[in-house]
C-alpha cells in the first residue's frame, strides 16, 4: 500500500517535474546571459496558458498547435521588451532590472485582465488515459512531459552545435572577450532574452496541457517562486540544468507527501512545500551556486 | 515642563475639535443616503469584487427607480453608491474607509471581500461608529470579537454541508464512507468541521481527512491517497480555483464516487465552462443560486415582509450594471441583499444615525430574492438557509431543500469514463 | 573623520518628513488613515533600505520578518489577555517578543543565506519566507492556517475605547516613530565603521575581504538591525492596527516587492530615499484607487518603468548628484 502510493506519486512527480523544468529554462537562460532575474516570469507563463486556451476554444485546434503561436508571441514580446526597456538597464544596478521585469509582468497581467476578465477559465482536451496500476496518467500529461524533454534536448543542441548558440555561450563566459572577437553582444543579449521569453511562454502551453484549468491573469505568481527555486537547484545560469532541477523538485514535492503523511497531527501537503524549501537551503549551504555547475 | 507641553498640546487639540464642531454646524436636511464601499476591484479578489459591485449597483438602481428612493424624515431621497478599489490589500482598506466616512460622508460602509479584509476595516468602522455591512466575510470568529457595528448577510461557514449530507442519507442509506479534502484556510476549516460533525451524527464514517495549502496547482499526491480509501462521498474545496482543479484531477486520476460536492466552486457557471462534461453530476452548497424560488408569496407564507426586485429583475439590473451578459452568483446576491437590509434598517430606524440603524437591523427580519434574513446580537447572519445545486446536462439545478428544488437529485454521479462517453447526469 | 562638523545634519530633512506626516495627520484628522498608510510604506522602505542600501544584497524574503513580528504581538496579546491588570505591559512584552522573534529568525537566516551572493541570496531568502509559512501551516504551530484573530483580546486588556484608539491612532504613531528611528540608526551606521566596511563590501566584496575588513560581522549587524525594525513594524502596523493575522497574508511576498519599489523610487542606499519613495508610492496608489478604481496597476507599472530607465539611482540618488558640491550636500544623504 505505502510502496504502491510512493511509486505512483514518484511517477506523477517525474511527469510534473519535467514540466517544472521546462517552465524554468527560460528564466535560467535570461539570468545566464543578462544576469537579470525575471521577476515577471509567471506572467509570461500565463500568456502561454491564454494562448493555448484561445487556440483550443476559439480556433478549435489541438493544443499542440499552440506551441508555434506561443513561441512567436513570446519571442516578439521578448524582443519588444528588450529593445524598449531591458537594454537600457544592462549596466544599471540589480534592483533596477528586478523592478523593470516586475513592472512588465504587471503590465501583462493587467492587460490580459482587461481583455479576458479575471475569471478562472479552463478547457477540456480529451486524450484518454494510461492506467499504470499504481497510478493513472492522461495522455495529455505524457505529451506535455515528452514535449518538455524534447525542448530541453533541442536547447542543448542549439547551445552546443550551432553558431548562434556558441556565440551566446561565449557572451555568457566573457562579454568583453566576445565583443573583441567580433560578436554582436547586444544582438546576443536580445536573442537570448527573446528566446528565454519564448521558452517561458511555450512552457505555459505545456503547463496548460498538464493542468487545463485555473487559467487566470494572476496564475503565474506561484510558478514564479517555484521557478526561482528550481533555477537555483539547477545552477541558475544553466537552462538544461534547470530541466534536471525541475525533475528533482517534482519528485520531491510528490514523493515526500506519502512519507510525510505517516506523521500524526500535521498537514502533509503544506509540509511537502516546507520540505522542498528546506532542501533548497541545504543544497545552497553545501553548494552555494546550486547543484549543477554554471557554464 | 513636561506637564505644560501636554497642556499646550491638549489646548491645541481641543481648539481643533471645537472649530470642527462649529464648522459642522446644525445638520442639514438629508438629501440622499450614501453607501461607501472600499471594493476589491483588482488583485486576488477581483472576481468576487466585481460581482459584489454589480450586485450593489443593481440593488441601488432598484431602490431608486422602482421603489422611488429610501424614506427618511417622511420623504423619499435617492440612494447613492460610492466605491473605491482597495486592490484586495489590507493597507488600503483603512484609509479608504476613513475617506468614505469623513470626505464622502457616507452613511454605511460595505466591507471588502474576504474575512481578512473585513477584519482589517473593522476597527476603523468601530472608531467612526458606522454601520459595517459584511457581505463577504464568512468566518464565525469575526462575530466573537465584540464589534458593535458589523452586520452580516452572508451565512456562517459551519452550516454549508448539512443539507448535502441529509439529502444523500435519504437517497442512499448504504453510502457510508465520506472523504474530506479541503483548502487549509480558516473558512474551509469551519465549513468542514460543521460537515464532519453532521456526518458523524448521521452515522457516516469519515475515512479520509486532509487539507491542501492555498494556491496549490497540483493535487495529485493528496488525491492518490484519497483514492486508496475508495470513498462513497467526497466533500471538499475551499475557493473557486482549487475546486476546479479538484474536479479536473479527480477525472485525471479516474476517481469515481457516488456523490461529489465542492464548496464555492461547483455553483458558478465558469465551473462548467472550464470542465465541461467532467462536471456532470457534481454538487455544491450555495448561499444563493439563480433559480431559487423566493417571492412575495413565499414571504407571506412564512409571515415575513418582502422587499426588493424579483430574481429576474435583479439579474437584468446586474447585467446592466456591469455591462456584461453574466449571470450573477451568490457574491452579487448577498451584496445586493445587504443593500436591501440597509434600506429597511434605515427606514425602520427613521434615521441614518448608525446606532439607530444598527439597532433596527438587529430587530428586523425580511425576505428578498436572496431568501430570508435575520441577525443575532453579534451581527451574525442566522436567518439564511443554504441551497444545494447539481450540474445536470450542463445546467445548474437546485436539488435541495425539497421545497426550493428545481429538479430531482441525480444519484449516483456517472463515472468519468461514462461521462467521457457522453453520459449526462439526467435520466 | 568623526570630528567632521555637521555629520548628522542629514537627519533634519528625514526627521522633518516623519514629523510632517504626524502633524499633517493631526491637523487633518480625517486624513489620518492616509498618513498611516504612507507611514507604513515609508517605514517599510526605511527598514528594508537599512540592509539592502548598505550592502546591495536583495533580501526577497524580507516580509518574513514583518510576518514574524506580527505573530510576536498577536501571540502575546492573545495569550496574555487573561492576565489580570496586564494593561500596557502587554504592549511592551508584545514589542519585545516581536523584536526578539525577528532577531532570532534573522540570525538563523543570516547563518545560511549571508554566505551566498547576488541572486542566490535573493532566492534563498524567498525559500526561507515560503518555507516558514508552510511550516506554520503544515506543523500546525501558532494556530496553523486559521491564524490568530485577537480584536477581542485587545478589548479585554484595554477596554473598548482604548483598544480602538490603539488600532486607529497609536499603532500608526508607533509606525512613524519606528520609521524615524530606522532613519536615525541608518545614519549612525553610515557614519560609523559599519558603514565604511559595508560600502567597501558593496563596491567589491572580495577586495574588502582581502584588505582585512570583517565583512561578515558587519553584514550580520546590518541584517539583524533591519530585521528587528521589520518585526516592530509588523507588531504595530499589522498586528496592533489590524488585529488579525493569517499565514498567507503575513508572508505575502508582494510586500517585499513593494519595499523594493519604494527603495528604488527613492534611491537605494540613501537616507532620504525611502521616505520620498514611500510618499510617492503611497500617494500615487491612493489617488489612482480613488480616481480610476481598478486600473491603478495598469497605469502604475509603466510609470515605474519610466522612472527606472530615466533615474536608475532613484529620485534622491539623482538629487544627490545634482547637489554635490553645494551647501545642500550635507542635508541630502
Amino acid at each position: 500500500m505505502f510502496a504502491e502510493q510512493l511509486a505512483g506519486n514518484l511517477i506523477q512527480g517525474l511527469v510534473l517535474g519535467s514540466i517544472y523544468g521546462m517552465a524554468t529554462m527560460g528564466l535560467s537562460m535570461i539570468f545566464g546571459v543578462l544576469q537579470v532575474v525575471n521577476v515577471g516570469h509567471g506572467a509570461f507563463i500565463m500568456i502561454g496558458a491564454f494562448t493555448t486556451m484561445t487556440v483550443f476554444t476559439k480556433l478549435g485546434l489541438n493544443p499542440i498547435f499552440a506551441i508555434p503561436f506561443a513561441l512567436v508571441i513570446g519571442m516578439a514580446l521578448g524582443f519588444l521588451f528588450y529593445y524598449v526597456v531591458m537594454q537600457r538597464l544592462i549596466k544599471a544596478p540589480e534592483l533596477a532590472s528586478l523592478l523593470a521585469t516586475f513592472s512588465i509582468g504587471i503590465i501583462l497581467e493587467e492587460t490580459v485582465k482587461l481583455t479576458f476578465g479575471s475569471e478562472f477559465r479552463g478547457f477540456n482536451w480529451e486524450t484518454g488515459k494510461l492506467d499504470l496500476g499504481v497510478t493513472v496518467l492522461p495522455y495529455s500529461k505524457l505529451i506535455a512531459a515528452g514535449g518538455s524533454a524534447l525542448v530541453a534536448l533541442l536547447l542543448y543542441l542549439w547551445y552546443h552545435k550551432t553558431r548562434s548558440g556558441t556565440a551566446v555561450r561565449s557572451v555568457i563566459e566573457d562579454s568583453e572577450g566576445a565583443r573583441v572577437c567580433g560578436i554582436n553582444v547586444n544582438w546576443a543579449y536580445a536573442l537570448s532574452f527573446a528566446l528565454g521569453i519564448g521558452l517561458t511562454v511555450t512552457s505555459g502551453v505545456f503547463l496548460t496541457m498538464f493542468i487545463p484549468v485555473g487559467i487566470n491573469p494572476y496564475m503565474g505568481g506561484g510558478y514564479t517562486v517555484k521557478a526561482f527555486v528550481i533555477a537555483v537547484l539547477g545552477g541558475l545560469a544553466s537552462p538544461y540544468g534547470a530541466f534536471f532541477g525541475g525533475l528533482i523538485f517534482g519528485l520531491m514535492e510528490n514523493g515526500s507527501y506519502t512519507i510525510l503523511a505517516t506523521i500524526k497531527g500535521v498537514e502533509p501537503f503544506a509540509l511537502t512545500r516546507f520540505f522542498s524549501f528546506v532542501t533548497l537551503l541545504v543544497i545552497l549551504l553545501i553548494r552555494p551556486t546550486g547543484l549543477f555547475k554554471s557554464q | 515642563m513636561r506637564r505644560s507641553v501636554w497642556k499646550v498640546l491638549f489646548g491645541v487639540f481641543s481648539l481643533v475639535a471645537l472649530v470642527g464642531l462649529l464648522l459642522a454646524g446644525p445638520a442639514a436636511a438629508l438629501d440622499k443616503v450614501v453607501i461607501g464601499h472600499p471594493g476589491a476591484l483588482s488583485g486576488k479578489y477581483a472576481k468576487a469584487g466585481e460581482q459584489a459591485r454589480g450586485g450593489i449597483e443593481a440593488a441601488v438602481k432598484w431602490v431608486n427607480e422602482t421603489r422611488g428612493g429610501i424614506e427618511v424624515d417622511g420623504r423619499k431621497v435617492p440612494l447613492e453608491y460610492k466605491n473605491y478599489d482597495c486592490e484586495s490589500k489590507k493597507e488600503s482598506v483603512t484609509s479608504l474607509i476613513e475617506r468614505l466616512v469623513t470626505k464622502d460622508k457616507v452613511h454605511a460602509i460595505f466591507t471588502p471581500y474576504s474575512s481578512g479584509l473585513t477584519l482589517a476595516g473593522a476597527p476603523i468602522a468601530e472608531k467612526y461608529g458606522i454601520v459595517y455591512m459584511d457581505h463577504g466575510g464568512a468566518s464565525d470568529k469575526i462575530f466573537k470579537q465584540g464589534f458593535e457595528y458589523i452586520v452580516q448577510t452572508i451565512g456562517p461557514g459551519s452550516k454549508y454541508h448539512a443539507g448535502t449530507l441529509d439529502m444523500i442519507k435519504k437517497a442512499d442509506p448504504t453510502a457510508k464512507k465520506v472523504a474530506l479534502a479541503y483548502e487549509d484556510s480558516e473558512f474551509a476549516r469551519s465549513v468542514m468541521d460543521g460537515a464532519k460533525q453532521h456526518a458523524t451524527e448521521l452515522g457516516f464514517d469519515i475515512v479520509f481527512e486532509r487539507t491542501y495549502p492555498k494556491g496549490v496547482t497540483d493535487l495529485t499526491p493528496l488525491l492518490s491517497a484519497l483514492k486508496a480509501t475508495s470513498p462513497d462521498i467526497v466533500i471538499g474545496g475551499g475557493h473557486f480555483e482549487d475546486g476546479q482543479l479538484f474536479n479536473r484531477q479527480m477525472a485525471d486520476l479516474d476517481i469515481n464516487v457516488r456523490a461529489f460536492s465542492l464548496i464555492a466552486a461547483a455553483t458558478l457557471p465558469a465551473f462548467y465552462e472550464a470542465l465541461t462534461y467532467l462536471a456532470e453530476g457534481v454538487m455544491g452548497p450555495s448561499h444563493w443560486e439563480y433559480g431559487v424560488t423566493f417571492d412575495p408569496d413565499a414571504a407571506a407564507k412564512e409571515g415575513l415582509q418582502w422587499i426588493g426586485p424579483s430574481q429576474d429583475e435583479f439579474v437584468q439590473l446586474f447585467k446592466d450594471a456591469l455591462g456584461k451578459d453574466m449571470i450573477p452568483d451568490y457574491h452579487a446576491a448577498e451584496a445586493g441583499a445587504a443593500v436591501l437590509a440597509l434600506v429597511l434598517g434605515i427606514e425602520q430606524a427613521k434615521s441614518v444615525d448608525s446606532d439607530k440603524v444598527r439597532a433596527a437591523l438587529g430587530d428586523m427580519t425580511f425576505m428578498s430574492f436572496y431568501g430570508s434574513w435575520k441577525i443575532d446580537k453579534t451581527g451574525k447572519q442566522i436567518g439564511h438557509d443554504m441551497v444545494d445545486v447539481q450540474w445536470q446536462n450542463g445546467k445548474r439545478v437546485i436539488v435541495w431543500p425539497a421545497g426550493a428544488r428545481t429538479a430531482e437529485l441525480y444519484y449516483p454521479m456517472p463515472t468519468f469514463a461514462e461521462k467521457a462517453a457522453g453520459k449526462k447526469a439526467t435520466k | 573623520m568623526s570630528a567632521r562638523p555637521g555629520k548628522y545634519l542629514a537627519l533634519i530633512p528625514v526627521l522633518a518628513a516623519y514629523l510632517g506626516m504626524f502633524v499633517f495627520g493631526r491637523v487633518q484628522p480625517d486624513m489620518w488613515q492616509l498618513v498611516a498608510m504612507l507611514a507604513f510604506y515609508c517605514c517599510l522602505g526605511q527598514a528594508f533600505n537599512l540592509f539592502l542600501g548598505m550592502t546591495g544584497y536583495v533580501d526577497f524574503g524580507y516580509v518574513a520578518f514583518v510576518g514574524v513580528g506580527t505573530y510576536g504581538m498577536a501571540l502575546t496579546l492573545s495569550r496574555l489577555s487573561g492576565v489580570e491588570g496586564i494593561g500596557f505591559g502587554a504592549l511592551v512584552i508584545g514589542l519585545l517578543a516581536a523584536a526578539g522573534m525577528s532577531a532570532m529568525l534573522s540570525i538563523a537566516v543570516g547563518a545560511v543565506a549571508l554566505r551566498l551572493r547576488g541572486a542566490y541570496f535573493a532566492i534563498a531568502t524567498i525559500g526561507v519566507n515560503e518555507g516558514f509559512r508552510y511550516f506554520i501551516e503544515g506543523a500546525r504551530i501558532w494556530n496553523g492556517s486559521e491564524g490568530i484573530i485577537f480584536s477581542k483580546d485587545l478589548r479585554a486588556i484595554f477596554g473598548r475605547e482604548t483598544a480602538i484608539a490603539l488600532s486607529t491612532f497609536w499603532a500608526d504613531v508607533f509606525v512613524i516613530v519606528i520609521g524615524a528611528s530606522a532613519a536615525v540608526v541608518t545614519l549612525i551606521y553610515m557614519r560609523s565603521k559599519i558603514g565604511f566596511a559595508l560600502t567597501a563590501l558593496r563596491e567589491d566584496e572580495d577586495a574588502a575581504k582581502v584588505i582585512g575588513i570583517f565583512v561578515t560581522k558587519y553584514k550580520i549587524i546590518a541584517f539583524i538591525t533591519s530585521a528587528v525594525f521589520a518585526g516592530l513594524l509588523g507588531a504595530t502596523a499589522w498586528a496592533l492596527k489590524l488585529t488579525y493575522v493569517y499565514p498567507p497574508d503575513a508572508f505575502e511576498i508582494h510586500y517585499t516587492v513593494e519595499a523594493i519599489i519604494i527603495v528604488m523610487l527613492g534611491g537605494a542606499g540613501t537616507l532620504l530615499g525611502p521616505v520620498v519613495g514611500g510618499l510617492l508610492y503611497g500617494l500615487s496608489k491612493y489617488w489612482l484607487a480613488i480616481i480610476l478604481p481598478g486600473f491603478q496597476l495598469l497605469i502604475f507599472a509603466p510609470i515605474i518603468l519610466v522612472i527606472i530607465v530615466a533615474f536608475p539611482e532613484g529620485t534622491v540618488g539623482y538629487l544627490k548628484k545634482k547637489v554635490r558640491g553645494t551647501a545642500l550636500e550635507r542635508y541630502i544623504v
